[in-house]
């Protein structure tokens, strides 16, 4: 009886925003006499922090200070469509929509500040709160009193709209073929997982997650290592304890209650080790691509590679409880070889459960 | 200063853990009326009568509802994308699954509304329940859905497909085959706030709809639909969440409690119990993945078939949408020129899946990446090595040809590489995300590259 290490890894890729497109975010920016800026989008914040997010977009793109931004998400009477937050969407095609809006208000404060300056708006830029001349950093006008101007001498409000919409994808029924990019962009990411298997309880530590997310430029590097941590949490959840129907396809000994359920708590957060990589994206706001969903998919099947490199047995029934684990050990199967097929988990297929006629239709296309 | 790049704290972060955040729950409203929904016993059972009248005139309650007071009982969510609804927002001559709504009572309290679901008549008559889909197509089996065993409307086909390449001659050639099956299993969104709701008839006769949701406008939708009302009659107010992970994306409280409202006329809210939120909320799908890899001695894949079935639950909601996106994403991060993908959705007599995080890939990332660590091991090839070889690069084809610009599994496993001290030999070392060409295009891969190497996608 013995504690055994192991390590595991893997490789995955995750789309950003809704499969197949046609998901649209919209957004309204405005500004007051005094140049604070308010926004208006649907996004709704599922605590991933996409509204400090979009306003450090909106704050960039304006070019003024980020605490100059407020931004109201809270109700669909003043705030245009967003499809909602999922999808890992958020940033890309939420992000997209208020950098539009704020390029739009942007064109008019130079507007308004070519006017006050009688200077060609395309010879000023917005920094820091400031329009300024190019080149001649002494002739600037702040926004606050651009705002002013347009309010109070010129009777006009500056605003902006934008719309984030990539067009529906067709999908060949025939093949699966797209004939466009059916998602945002894609993010990538590594796992390598080391684990600790004890073969007389059948318990699986994780001890380390080394994690490499590609996330396209990192708006908010915080927020996107809170994603990662949060993400590697769930992903030890699905891994190692989580499961709704505990023998499933039995419905039996489902838990009603978190004395019967086993969601990942903080006693389970193993060493993290976390790289960020910006390969920007072509299309997204300052290069981003997505980082929320993809955030637990690599854990579970490096989890279970490290289990295999400990101890030699595959769990590939998600969970891999220490029950899993105890049978496997105890069972030690071996993969039939039959030519130059080499074919694992035999007893759980279609073919040793369903019925001749089920395996006919489900596998053959019968 | 640049905002973008910097680590601003969240807006809210201090709120939340200070317990100042206003949450659905934490709003109050005079005359609120409080809910209690009657939901199935039984994993499929007909419904031979339903009676509320004893409910109906229990002291404190305010309104009963049932599938005949719903303008529009059944609606889908993807009736947008054109496939048509099939779940009821409260049960009508039968259930399919435990815990599914049958009828909800609105009422001074909490205690008086569980009571009147004690006084709702209504007498089952218990049918078979199906649970393993692996039988879903066997003689005999219980049938879960109108529709059938699978979701049928994937275009002229019962199962999504993809075909690349040409597989059998991948099969022939390949030095090995590898295949495995492999069963993700169902797990909780465990939000800490469960499912909540409060809507406020106002005066001037709008609804004000205080939800939890993860998407207003798409919750609004659904509402506006069962409801039938223009989206000018419904205000929704949220944008903060207490967990959703995928399972707010189900407008799970919403409706019912809008109907109650209209109703009762009273403003009312429904709070589902923690027990409500684990039984009968919707879970994360359960899948079975069936894989076969034609590889050669030297770590190539040259081809893949795949079999998945979908565990959807009594109904669809987004399953067809998910089973989609795992199609498409079932090479993982490597060019693979030859694919043949079947996948079904098939019903059982379980809670309805939906979203959550990584919907429909989180199930094919673990079967592909388990499976290419078997792969590794029955050829005797460094894992890491493995996967760089057949890497996905600049150029390259996915599955369902869309031309890659700007992957970066190279890069990301190279760091990964580094950062735990792995010692890569030279050739992977130098590796890039580049187009391929040279040595790095094997003959096997010529028709997997885009000859404009991905400067005409997107």
């Amino acid at each position: 009886m013995a504690r055994h290490r192991g390590r595991g890894v893997a490789t995955i890729e995750y789309p950003t925003g809704m499969n197949q497109n046609g998901d649209p975010s919209q957004a309204w920016v405005k500004l007051k006499p005094d140049g604070r800026v308010d926004v208006f989008a649907g996004t709704v914040d599922i605590g991933q922090g996409s509204k400090t997010v979009h306003t450090q977009i909106v704050a960039d793109t304006l070019g003024v200070p980020y605490d100059w931004v407020t931004m109201d998400n809270t109700n669909t009477d003043s705030s245009p469509v967003c499809t909602g937050t999922f999808a890992s969407r958020g940033t890309f095609i939420g992000g997209n929509a208020v950098r539009y809006a704020a390029e739009r208000a942007r064109e008019r404060i130079l507007d308004i500040a070519g006017k006050e300056l009688e200077i060609d708006p395309s010879d000023l830029e917005v920094a820091d709160g400031d329009v300024v001349v190019k080149g001649s950093p002494d002739r600037k006008l702040s926004v606050g009193d651009v705002a002013a101007a347009a309010t109070w001498t010129y009777g006009e409000l500056i605003t902006g709209t934008g719309a984030a919409l990539k067009p529906f994808a067709e999908v060949d029924d025939d093949t699966g073929a797209v004939t466009e990019e059916p998602h945002a962009a894609i993010s990538y990411a590594a796992c390598v997982a080391d684990v600790e298997v004890d073969d007389e309880t059948g318990e699986v530590t994780v001890l380390r997650l080394v994690q490499v997310y590609d996330v396209g430029r990192a708006i908010n590097p915080t927020l996107v290592e809170g994603q990662i941590e949060g993400g590697a949490l769930m992903g030890l959840g699905l891994g190692l304890l989580e499961a709704s129907y505990p023998y499933y396809p039995s419905p039996e000994h489902r838990g009603g209650e978190f004395g019967a359920y086993l969601a990942p708590s903080m006693d389970d957060l193993p060493e993290l080790d976390n790289v960020i990589l910006e390969n920007p994206s072509a299309d997204g706001p300052f290069g981003a691509k997505a980082i929320g969903e993809m955030a637990n998919n690599a854990q579970p099947p490096a989890i279970c590679s490290a289990i295999f490199d400990a101890v030699g047995i595959w769990v590939t029934e998600c969970p891999a409880t220490p029950e899993r684990v105890l049978r496997a050990l105890q069972a030690r199967a071996e993969p039939r070889r039959e030519g130059k097929r080499v074919i694992f988990d035999e007893e759980i297929s279609l073919r040793r459960v369903a019925s001749k006629e089920g395996v006919a239709k489900l596998i053959d296309g019968g | 200063m640049k905002a973008v790049g910097a680590r601003l704290p969240r807006y809210d972060g201090l709120a939340h853990v200070t317990g100042r955040t206003t949450y659905v729950d934490d709003v109050r409203v005079p005359r609120t009326l409080w809910t209690k929904a009657l939901r199935s016993p039984h994993h499929s059972a007909r419904i031979a009568s339903l009676d509320t009248s004893r409910a109906e005139q229990h002291p404190g309650v305010r309104a009963v509802v049932t599938h005949e007071d719903v303008p529009k009982n059944v609606y889908g969510h993807l009736e947008a994308l054109g496939v048509p609804g099939d779940e009821p927002l409260l049960a009508e001559g039968e259930v399919r699954y435990r815990g599914q709504p049958i009828a909800a009572v609105a009422a001074e309290d909490e205690a008086t509304a569980r009571e009147a679901l004690e006084l709702i008549e209504v007498e089952f008559e218990e049918r078979e329940p199906l649970f393993d889909i692996r039988k879903a197509f066997d003689p005999g089996a219980p049938t879960v859905h109108e529709w059938g065993p699978a979701f049928p409307h994937f275009g002229p086909h019962d199962h999504r497909r993809v075909r690349k390449g040409d597989v059998d001659a991948a099969f022939e050639r390949a030095d090995t085959i590898v295949e495995g099956v492999y069963r993700p299993g169902a797990i909780e969104h465990v939000p800490l706030e469960p499912q909540v709701a409060l809507v406020v008839p106002e005066a001037d006769g709008r609804l004000t709809i205080y939800s939890c949701t993860q998407a207003m406008y798409f919750s609004m939708g659904v509402v506006a639909q069962h409801l039938q009302l223009p989206l000018n009659r419904l205000k929704f107010v949220g944008g903060t969440v207490g967990g959703g992970f995928g399972g707010k994306v189900d407008t799970a409280s919403e409706t019912i409690a809008a109907l109650l409202a209209v109703k009762a006329g009273r403003p009312v809210k429904w709070r589902w119990t923690r027990e409500e939120e684990f039984l009968a909320s919707s879970t994360r799908a359960p899948w079975h993945i069936e894989l076969a890899d034609a590889v050669t001695k030297d770590g190539w894949i040259l081809g893949r078939r795949t079999l998945t079935l979908h565990d959807a639950g009594a109904y669809t909601r987004f399953s067809s949408y998910g089973l989609t996106k795992h199609a498409f994403h079932h090479s993982g991060a490597y060019t693979i020129p030859n694919v043949h993908f079947d996948g079904y959705v098939l019903y059982s007599n379980r809670v309805p899946t939906t979203a959550m995080r990584g919907f429909g890939v989180t199930s094919v990332s673990y079967a592909v990446e388990l499976h290419m660590t078997r792969i590794a091991e029955v050829l005797g090839i460094d894992p890491f090595e493995l996967r760089l070889r057949n890497a996905n690069r600049i150029g390259d084809t996915t599955p369902n040809l869309v031309v890659l610009k700007d992957p970066s599994t190279v890069p990301v496993m190279l760091a990964a590489a580094e950062r735990v001290g792995i010692e890569l030999a030279p050739e992977y070392r130098a590796m890039t995300s580049e187009p391929r060409s040279g040595e790095l295009l094997p003959e096997h891969l010529a028709g997997a590259v885009s000859r404009t190497n991905g400067k005409e996608a997107g």
